[in-house]
């Protein structure tokens, strides 16, 4: 069975290319290994080439180069061998979607001049407390494989993984020429081993700790870095829950010429933010940490700095933090407002009243992140001034199910008249009508990314008490270019139907809560021919559903199904149709014998080097 | 009779039972008198003299929580959009809610919009992510420049917290003889971590960091 060419499948994300089974790929191995026909010159049948390979890889490796995007590459890579063989020298830029689906190993043994690694680890309901602790995705392996494979590693990209100080060590070891660590969603490491990255990594450039888990080992990690100039560009740890050393933090700033991306964490005060803004007037982007005094009074002349500070900051066009915001102190932000792209108020528990003096000047805006502390109305202001908005998510401030919600279809229609640019949504609420969904359907056809989380269970539509069937129907019918969707409230199979018939492009699905039958995972599985990630959870879908989805399986990053009604036999002859795909149906509560009839758990996902050989108790591989 | 249907978190509290349900109804339904006075004063009958009155002591069958004794008279029914939606499941407290719904990280649950916490140790709990409950409380030991860490939720006596301690610093059992454990508490006083001065559950709850000291001190 093909090795090769199938594992260009493994690495793509975007299929934009025909989906193709490993038995059809089998067909570019065949090509002669002799120089295709095809690329070489068509006069060449009277004198001999020598060595015609090495003439047309070097070409074509200067070519590839040109290449950069990964389903590019794919597609290359499937021409013929010697396309293959080049492809895989000159490919820098490592993806892969799920760490599971191949092992280090094969992918360092293919590609064997990267600098750059992608990662991706744990599904993402795992951020939902859905997954059991110590699952697995575990750096330690894919670090200690490019160590020895890639000792000209520039970047690492990390998300959901489980990674160790250990890791870290090995990995600021391993790469003299290490440049940029990105950590996203990940945890199992602490202060110790981001002290050892600081200080051994003399050539970094970035280091993005983003809403990951670091232990407080009691490390000074700030203290860490060289003393010298660094290279540091983007230095992002608002994630951090521990103190820092504010005093070696402003030196590294004044020592690090060309910062342009600071997010600091909660523990730093307004004073002391103000401090280092006059530090790095360069900045572009900047997390503003706790936004308030530590010593819990407003200083009247701090406040009056901060706004010069601001003022100073020409370059901000991102702007976050706001931890533990002191409204009062909002005023000094002003001056950056009307450049501001991109603002994350998604800790700021600010009315409508103080959001509006804000974003009435936000006319640049493209993103915008905020809490629904700010009601209808002051989602009505965004709608009136944001008219570049192309992505809006609204977080509750107290997500619970059954209270009165701040934020309804009101403030989301209004949205949807006001930003007509809109591409990515993801609103939280208590409730909502088919009608506004309707309307943002209509009025906003650049919708990539739909995903609305009506708080309450089954909740319908809060006027006509109908389902949402026709509200998400309709997202689907309109929005011809929606990619992801995330369904919420009272749905029956019919909004599925509706998924099935329209989401011809739909890659990612969300459910929760939702269905009545298998019905409903059919029409999905069988109408959406580039899903590629399918996440479910309490949903009334069984073993004929499942097995509704045998055709589609190997094209898909993964499946997760947990509190359905699976059964292990269900899952078992799943496992047996599909030799590779990995099967793993795990147990939710640990310390629980397993009675049950249906299965607390399904992942699966495809896989070219079998089970993993580091599951824990609670996972069972069929 | 007056009874309220609990099919939605109540949002005023006309439970006599103190912040919220308890799903220990049985012991309230059956004992209507430890409840508090208004219950005695009004003369209508409880819930178990009226249903069961043959035999007013007899456990109340499980499936009858979500049935409530209540005193008020004139509330209205639910309102009209509670009834569409199923009953959720009356809970103790939010923690102990559906698992992951709604789709919140916990760290963005527990971290935004808290008061600012008790200015002393930084006690570092990790839930969420990890999925499991742990409790990791900084340790020094004298004359050890590093300090390190421990998860006391992996413990549940002084002898074996101790011993992982000696492991942790490389000194064999013999030495913990030479060490006295000693604790930071919530108000920042230091105290000796023993049997005999602290019981365990005492200690867990308001440990902030913890130090090794050499006997002889």
């Amino acid at each position: 069975m093909g090795e090769d060419p199938s594992s260009s499948q493994m690495s793509e994300d975007d299929d934009r290319s025909p989906p193709l089974d490993p038995i059809s790929s089998n067909k570019a191995r065949n090509c002669s290994g002799s120089g295709c026909p095809s690329s070489s010159s068509s006069s060449s049948t009277d004198y001999i080439i020598p060595y015609p390979d090495q003439v047309l890889e070097n070409v074509l490796e200067n070519v590839l180069c040109f290449l950069t995007a990964r389903q590019d590459r794919n597609a290359a890579s499937l021409v013929c061998k010697s396309w293959y063989r080049a492809e895989a020298l000159t490919r820098s830029e490592l993806f892969i979607g799920n760490c599971y689906a191949v092992s280090p190993r094969r992918a360092t043994d293919r590609f064997s001049r990267v600098r750059a690694v992608s990662i991706k680890g744990k599904p993402r309901f795992a951020d939902f407390n859905l997954m059991p602790a110590h699952w697995g995705a575990h750096f330690g392996p894919w670090v200690s494989a490019m160590a020895k494979a890639y000792p000209w590693l520039e970047k690492v990209y990390l998300k959901r993984m489980s990674v160790t100080d250990d890791d870290l060590a090995l990995l600021a070891e391993s790469f003299p020429g290490f440049k940029e660590l990105v950590l996203v969603c990940c945890d199992g490491f602490g202060t110790s081993g981001l002290a050892v990255v600081a200080s051994k990594c003399r050539q970094l450039r970035v280091l993005d700790l983003i809403e990951s888990e670091v232990i407080d080992d009691d490390v000074d990690w700030i203290c860490c870095f060289p003393e010298s100039q660094t290279c540091l560009e983007s230095l992002m740890f608002d994630c951090v829950e521990c103190h820092v050393n504010f005093e070696a933090l402003e030196r590294l700033v004044i020592r690090s010429p060309s910062l342009k991306k600071l997010r600091l964490n909660r523990y730093v005060s307004i004073g002391q933010l103000h401090h280092l803004m006059v530090r790095a007037p360069q900045l572009t982007h900047l997390g503003t940490g706790s936004f308030s005094s530590s010593e819990g009074n407003a200083q009247g002349d701090q406040e009056l700095d901060c706004v010069s500070a601001f003022a100073a900051c020409k370059s901000i066009v991102c702007l976050s933090g706001f931890k533990e915001i002191f409204v009062d102190q909002l005023p000094a932000i002003y001056p950056v407002c009307a450049n501001l792209t991109n603002l994350n108020f998604s800790y700021a528990n600010i009315s409508a009243e103080q959001l509006k003096p804000v974003i009435r000047n936000c006319h640049k805006l493209q993103t915008f992140w905020v809490l629904d502390s700010v009601c209808d109305e002051g989602l009505k202001a965004v709608a009136a001034t944001c008219k570049e908005l192309r992505e809006l998510r609204v977080f509750p401030v107290d997500p619970r199910e059954d209270i009165e919600g701040p934020v309804s279809e009101i403030g989301f229609q209004a949205i949807s008249e006001g930003c007509r640019k809109l591409q990515s949504i993801l609103y939280f609420c208590q409730r909502m009508t088919n009608e506004a969904v309707k309307a943002m359907s209509r009025n906003c056809p650049d919708l990539v990314v739909f995903r609305l989380c009506i708080m309450g269970r089954h909740r319908p539509d809060h006027v006509t008490g109908e389902s949402m069937d026709e509200g998400f129907g309709a997202i689907v019918m309109n929005c011809k270019k929606l990619t992801r969707l995330a369904v919420s409230g009272l749905l029956t199979d019919q909004a599925f139907s509706y998924i099935g018939q329209y989401g011809k492009l739909v890659r990612t699905l969300s459910v929760a809560f939702a269905g009545d039958s298998d019905m409903a995972l059919q029409y999905v599985l069988e109408g959406c021919p580039k899903l590629q990630k399918l996440e479910i959870r309490d949903s009334p879908f069984g073993d004929s559903a499942l097995r509704s989805g045998l055709h589609h399986y190997y094209n898909m990053r993964f499946l997760w199904m947990s509190s359905c009604l699976l059964t292990r036999q269900g899952c078992r002859d799943i496992a047996r149709a599909l030799p590779r795909l990995v099967v793993e149906v795990i147990k939710s509560d640990q310390q629980q014998v397993e009675t049950g009839e249906y299965v607390d758990i399904l992942y699966m996902y495809r896989s070219l080097d079998g089970q993993r050989d580091d599951i824990p108790k609670f996972v069972d591989i069929l | 009779m007056e009874l309220q249907l609990g099919l939605a978190l109540p949002t005023n509290n006309n439970f006599p039972v103190k912040g919220g349900l308890d799903l220990n109804i049985n012991d309230f339904l059956c004992h209507p008198t430890i409840s508090d006075g208004s219950s005695n004063k009004n003369k209508k009958r409880s819930f178990t003299q009226a249903f069961e009155p043959s035999n007013a002591s007899a456990a109340v069958p499980r499936t009858l929580p979500w049935l409530l004794w209540n005193n008020q008279p004139n509330d209205d029914d639910e309102d009209d959009t509670k009834h569409s939606s199923r009953y959720t499941i009356m809970i103790k407290n939010e923690e102990d809610g559906l698992v992951g719904w709604p789709p919140i990280k916990s760290w963005k649950k527990e971290t935004s919009f808290h008061i600012h916490g008790d200015g002393g140790g930084r006690r570092y709990r990790t839930v969420g992510i990890n999925g499991g409950n742990s409790t990791f409380v900084k340790v020094k030991m004298e004359g050890v420049g590093i300090a390190r860490k421990i998860n006391l939720s992996q413990h549940q006596n002084f002898q074996t917290l101790l011993r992982t301690l000696m492991h942790m610093f490389d000194k064999c059992e013999i030495d913990s003889d030479n060490y006295k454990l000693t604790y930071q508490d919530r108000e920042g006083d230091w105290l000796l971590a023993h049997d005999q001065d602290v019981p365990w559950r005492t200690f867990v709850r308001s440990v902030q960091r913890l130090k090794l000291l050499k006997r002889g001190d």
